[in-house]
């Protein structure tokens, strides 16, 4: 089993604050996309076995349709969801830009007290996924995780040094 | 192949890349063109191996091969390169770009707007 992808950030918050921000839905659609992205549909279903179905629309108009499902919720800590593209429909949906990666995806955040901050991770997964899923999911993550031992930075060394000539 | 090659570029070029021989033979040709024998001097494994894993390379558009010489040497192809290092870099930018936006987010439910009330819970950025 290759690793999952991990992202972790301290916030200034306390972790109530950040478990209400992350799971109420007056609060989700108020931060859930990227920036400049803004939130068109955001229904909650908060529970074991329920769903969070949105779509964001990005800068440039287009939409971007997801569906989590919710395996476990440990209030106020921990979150395990299934993460899918979607469609108005609620369907299954492969990645607009990237066929290949992985129709499902494991996402697991933790929420750890720290003072009166709080540490939010991330670990996400490639979920039931096929051969050539999980090689373009641990591809994609690698060279941030320093997976790649090293050769990606001599590679990007070699493409700036392209681009500037 | 072909066609699922061109169908989607971008994960022929992951599938590529996800083997570690093969990343070191790109960081290898980066520096500059070079013979199959000279390619597989620093691994372990036989010169038949070696092309194989140098023909998944040529699919993918990673790297050429030339016909010029008799050695025929490998060059490496920057372009799918550059089009798999700024789609990992899009990918950590999302991931950061969320976090920053709920960072916000938190800062503006804390925000001392007035003391006395609890944090706004209704939208405050469109």
């Amino acid at each position: 089993m290759s690793a999952p992808f991990k992202i972790q950030r301290l916030l200034k918050a306390p972790r109530q604050l950040v478990w209400e921000v992350l799971t109420d839905p007056k609060h989700l659609a108020n931060w859930f996309g990227p920036k400049g992205c803004r939130s068109t549909h955001s229904e909650l279903d908060f529970r074991e076995g329920g769903s969070y179905h949105y779509c964001i629309v990005t800068a440039d108009g287009t939409e971007m349709w997801g569906l989590q499902s919710f395996r476990e919720i440990r209030a106020p800590e921990r979150i395990v969801l299934v993460q899918q593209f979607s469609d108005a429909k609620r369907g299954v949906t492969t990645h607009p830009m990237a066929p290949a990666w992985p129709r499902f995806t494991l996402s697991t955040t933790t929420l750890t007290e720290q003072g009166a901050q709080t540490l939010y991770a991330l670990e996400w997964a490639a979920h039931e996924a096929t051969a050539e899923e999980q090689a373009l999911f641990d591809a994609s993550h690698a060279g941030m995780t320093g997976g790649w031992s090293g050769s990606m930075d001599q590679l990007e060394d070699y493409l700036s040094l392209l681009q500037t000539t | 192949m072909i066609p699922a090659v061109s169908a989607d570029p971008l994960s022929a070029t992951f599938a590529a890349l996800a083997d570690p021989t093969r990343r070191a033979i790109l960081a290898r040709l980066s520096s500059g063109e070079t013979s199959v024998t000279e390619l597989a001097g620093p691994f372990e494994m036989s010169l038949p191996a070696v092309t194989k894993h140098l023909k998944v390379l040529q699919r993918a558009g990673l790297i050429t091969r030339s016909r010029e010489a008799q050695w025929r040497p490998c060059r490496l192809q920057a372009a799918p390169l550059r089009e798999a290092t700024d789609w990992m870099a899009q990918y950590r930018q999302f991931w950061e770009q969320r976090l920053d936006r709920l960072e916000d987010y938190l800062q503006t439910l804390q925000s001392p707007t007035d003391s006395s009330t609890p944090p706004p819970t209704t939208e405050n950025t469109p």
